[in-house]
């Protein structure tokens, strides 16, 4: 038993380790942002904002800024029920800023969240 | 004090089955608690205890070992399907979910090795709650 539990530490302090050492890397800031980009930020498991506004029929940006490690996106919908999805990549950790590029939006309302945490949500308006 | 005898001796296969399984729930722990909020810090406690249990050498968890691990198979298969009711795909979650399977194939393997057919234990463990033995207790680790 002793054996085992020797064993058993080992393999604890090695994946404490390597968890660790892992994922410490970070976004660099997108290069190209358009200065009417969206943005929006998550500190606390909290968006910045619960409204966003973007022009409709036209490509737009949104630059997100993750501010904590927790992973994070900003993923639209056609409705809260989040069943259909327009906009989304995939959640990234923070400390980081990630730019994105929203496809043409026809007016209305959307929502958006994280799809992460979904509590974190609110609704954009394009028109 | 009751005396903890075991059935037979773990050889090397068990050792590293057993080592294959603390490092798979402390991955999946440690990954969910990465993620943030009070469900995933919850979720990655109790695979925390759920690695502890499995190694720590109290009467108590050797005794019951085999309800720990079906315990633990049972905690991973839950977050399992609670990945496929509300999944987020994302090279992360594909992660987690794959060292969840691997972590419940290899706790079936444990307790196949260790103590067999699962209702012949639970009708064991049924008779002697029934038939309490005076003295000591037994089980495998």
């Amino acid at each position: 038993m002793k054996r085992l539990l020797s064993a058993a530490l080992i393999t604890i302090a090695i994946v404490i380790v390597a968890a660790c050492s892992a994922g410490s890397s970070s976004r660099a800031a997108e290069p190209s942002i358009d200065p009417s980009a969206l943005s929006i930020s998550a500190n606390n498991l909290v968006f910045s904002t619960d409204t966003l506004s973007a022009p409709a029929d036209q490509p737009f940006q949104i630059a997100f800024d993750n501010q904590e490690g927790a992973p994070h996106n900003v993923a639209i919908y056609r409705d809260s029920s989040a069943a259909e999805k327009v906009f989304g990549e995939d959640p990234f950790s923070g400390p980081a800023v990630v730019v994105y590029d929203v496809p043409a939006l026809a007016a209305g309302a959307y929502f958006f969240r994280c799809d992460v945490h979904p509590d974190m949500s609110g609704e954009l308006a394009a028109g | 004090m009751s005396a903890i005898k075991l059935s037979r001796p773990l050889g090397d296969v068990d050792i590293v089955l057993r080592e294959a399984i603390v490092a798979l729930t402390l991955g999946t722990a440690y990954i969910h608690l990465t993620l943030g909020g009070v469900l995933f810090t919850l979720n990655a406690i109790g695979y925390l205890v759920g690695a502890v249990a499995m190694v720590i050498p109290l009467g108590i968890a050797v005794r019951y070992r085999w309800l720990i691990r079906i315990g633990l198979a049972g905690y991973a298969f839950a977050t399992i399907v609670g990945w496929v009711i509300d999944p987020v795909f994302y090279s992360t979650a594909y992660l987690a979910k794959g060292i969840e399977v691997a972590l419940v194939t290899l706790l079936v393997i444990d307790f196949a090795r260790l103590d067999g057919n699962p209702i012949e234990v639970v009708r064991r463990e049924i008779r002697s709650l029934l038939v309490r033995p005076q003295g000591s207790a037994s089980g495998r680790a």
